[in-house]
């Protein structure tokens, strides 16, 4: 019964800034070395005994990875430590980029937000974290830090396969950082799960919409998908169906085919492939249609 | 690898300088090292709530929790300060009144998330209140009670004039 397992045994290292974390990693390999953000999924890997670190960095102490902050180009900045609590209160983010808010307020209880971070959820690379789409259809840039410098990379590439990032052994990711909203520009992520946000997502749709005001067709169209696949990814031929058109009803169901022919959700215990299909094919036309409707009401309501 | 190492853990405004092992959760260290067993553990996973108590007036699962990462914090459990703690106090006889307590398993997590939010949101709506208590299953009263005494507890404090 892993539940009553105790951790494995390791060396506990408390950084208080990013240069020491990355002086710490250096030349280490993963299987001997584990970075502990939150820790709400690392503990469990380990009591798992899925990891067996010789020892743990605890980033908890670098707080100059927490931030939430706008950016001189109206962009957004946070930093890899920040909590989903710290981002659900943050104001620029209700304000400006609420998808985020909407996305981190379906992760989790309190108990669980309190803790587990942004970069923690991304950087997991688990097929089902809920972060990472949303962040994904924001155009949303990471950073990663080490020894050797800093190197920028979209999201989208951060996941080559399952469980899986392209960070090499020596890289923390430090911050994720986005472009400033387009005007008519509108996102809804909605998931389905068994136990309300307590249980991990079985599939999940990120959809933002950019409402082009005089034609009122798309201007543009971004799907990204959590469990869609074996790794979280974005659904570009889908996105290219709508492009140009309007919002119809032929156009949101070809639209929600051609993701499901992008996707190869598997099958697990919580739900088969094909189950997982029918939800994607439902939630990428709810998830469309409901960023459409916010783009175009809060166009409507703009003076 | 050097095994134990000292730390100092400041729970209920009391200081423990202890010496401890860095695998251990705080919930290991609360209940073994310190004796307190008013904090439960149950599913291990982050999954229940029974292990909630607050570092810095926040809601955690000690259970995934590193004992050695909650030096500095203010630690809160069920056990309370030993001054006591009018708020925690009225929150359990509220849920005794309500019928809340059952087998009681459950019931140190889900008053300590309750000390949480009343110190937040003075006046909960239900929402707010089934809102804060999603992370905590109860096997035993279905929930009703439970929101009730909040309810109760929430309206008891405010007419007192709070903590
Ligand atoms: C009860 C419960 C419910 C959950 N519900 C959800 C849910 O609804 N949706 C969801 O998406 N997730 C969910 N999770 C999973 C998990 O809690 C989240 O993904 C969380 O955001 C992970 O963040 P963390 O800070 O706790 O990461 P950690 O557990 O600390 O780390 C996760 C992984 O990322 C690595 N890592 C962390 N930070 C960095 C960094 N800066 N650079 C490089 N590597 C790093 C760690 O080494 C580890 O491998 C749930 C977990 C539990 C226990
Ligand atoms: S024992 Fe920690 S949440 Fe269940
Ligand atoms: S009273 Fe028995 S689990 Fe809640």
């Amino acid at each position: 019964m892993t539940y009553l397992k105790r951790l494995p045994r390791f060396e506990y290292l408390g950084p208080q800034s990013l240069a020491e974390v990355c002086g710490m990693i250096a030349g280490t390999s993963r299987d001997e070395v584990m970075l502990l953000a939150g820790g709400t999924d690392a503990i469990l890997q380990m009591r798992r005994r899925e990891r067996v670190p010789r020892r743990v960095i605890g980033l908890k102490g670098v707080a100059e990875l927490d931030f939430v902050r706008e950016q001189a180009d109206g962009g957004l900045a946070i930093g890899a430590m920040t909590t989903l609590r710290t981002l659900l209160a943050s104001p620029v983010v209700g304000r400006r980029y609420d998808l985020l808010r909407e996305t981190a307020a379906q992760i989790g209880g309190n108990e669980l937000r309190n803790v587990a971070t942004v970069g923690g959820n991304i950087a997991g690379a688990l097929p089902c974290a809920d972060m990472s789409p949303a962040l994904m259809t924001l155009g949303a840039r990471i950073r990663l830090s080490s020894g050797r410098g800093d190197r920028w990379l979209p999201l989208e590439e951060f996941f080559p396969e399952f469980g899986r990032t392209v960070a090499a052994d020596d890289e923390v990711l430090a911050e994720i950082s986005l472009p400033p909203p387009a005007s008519g520009g509108a996102g809804t992520y909605l998931k389905f799960h068994d136990r309300h946000s307590m249980d991990m997502t079985v599939v999940g749709v990120s959809a933002y919409v950019v409402r082009d005001e005089r034609s009122r067709t798309f201007g543009d169209l971004r799907l990204a998908y959590a469990n869609g696949a074996p790794t979280v990814f974005r659904a570009k031929r889908a996105e290219a169906v709508l492009r140009g058109r309007a919002l119809t009803e032929e156009g949101l169901e070809e639209a929600a085919e051609t993701a499901c022919a992008e996707s190869s959700p598997r099958t697990s215990w919580r739900a088969n492939g094909e189950y997982r299909l029918e939800l994607i094919r439902a939630l990428t036309k709810s998830a469309i249609r409901q960023a459409w409707e916010k783009a175009s009401s809060r166009q409507e309501a703009r003076p | 690898m050097n095994d134990l190492i000292p730390v100092s853990l400041r729970v209920n405004g009391v200081r423990y300088d202890i010496a401890i092992r860095p695998w251990r959760t705080l919930l290991e260290v609360l209940r073994e090292t310190l004796g307190m067993t008013g904090t439960k553990r149950s599913c291990g996973e982050g999954q229940c709530g029974t292990c909630t108590v607050l570092i810095d007036g926040k809601a955690v699962n000690s259970c995934l929790y590193l004992a050695v990462e909650a030096q500095g914090k203010e630690i809160s459990t069920i056990e309370g300060p030993p001054e006591g703690d009018p708020a925690l106090e009225q929150i359990q006889r509220s849920f005794v009144a309500k019928g809340a307590v059952q087998c009681g398993f459950c019931t140190p997590g889900m008053v300590v998330a309750t000390r949480s939010l009343l110190s937040e949101i003075a006046e909960p709506s239900e929402d707010e209140i089934r809102e804060a208590l999603v992370g905590h299953l109860c096997r035993c009263t279905g929930y009703v009670q439970i929101v009730e005494a909040i309810q109760d507890a929430a309206s008891q404090l405010a007419h007192k004039g709070g903590d």
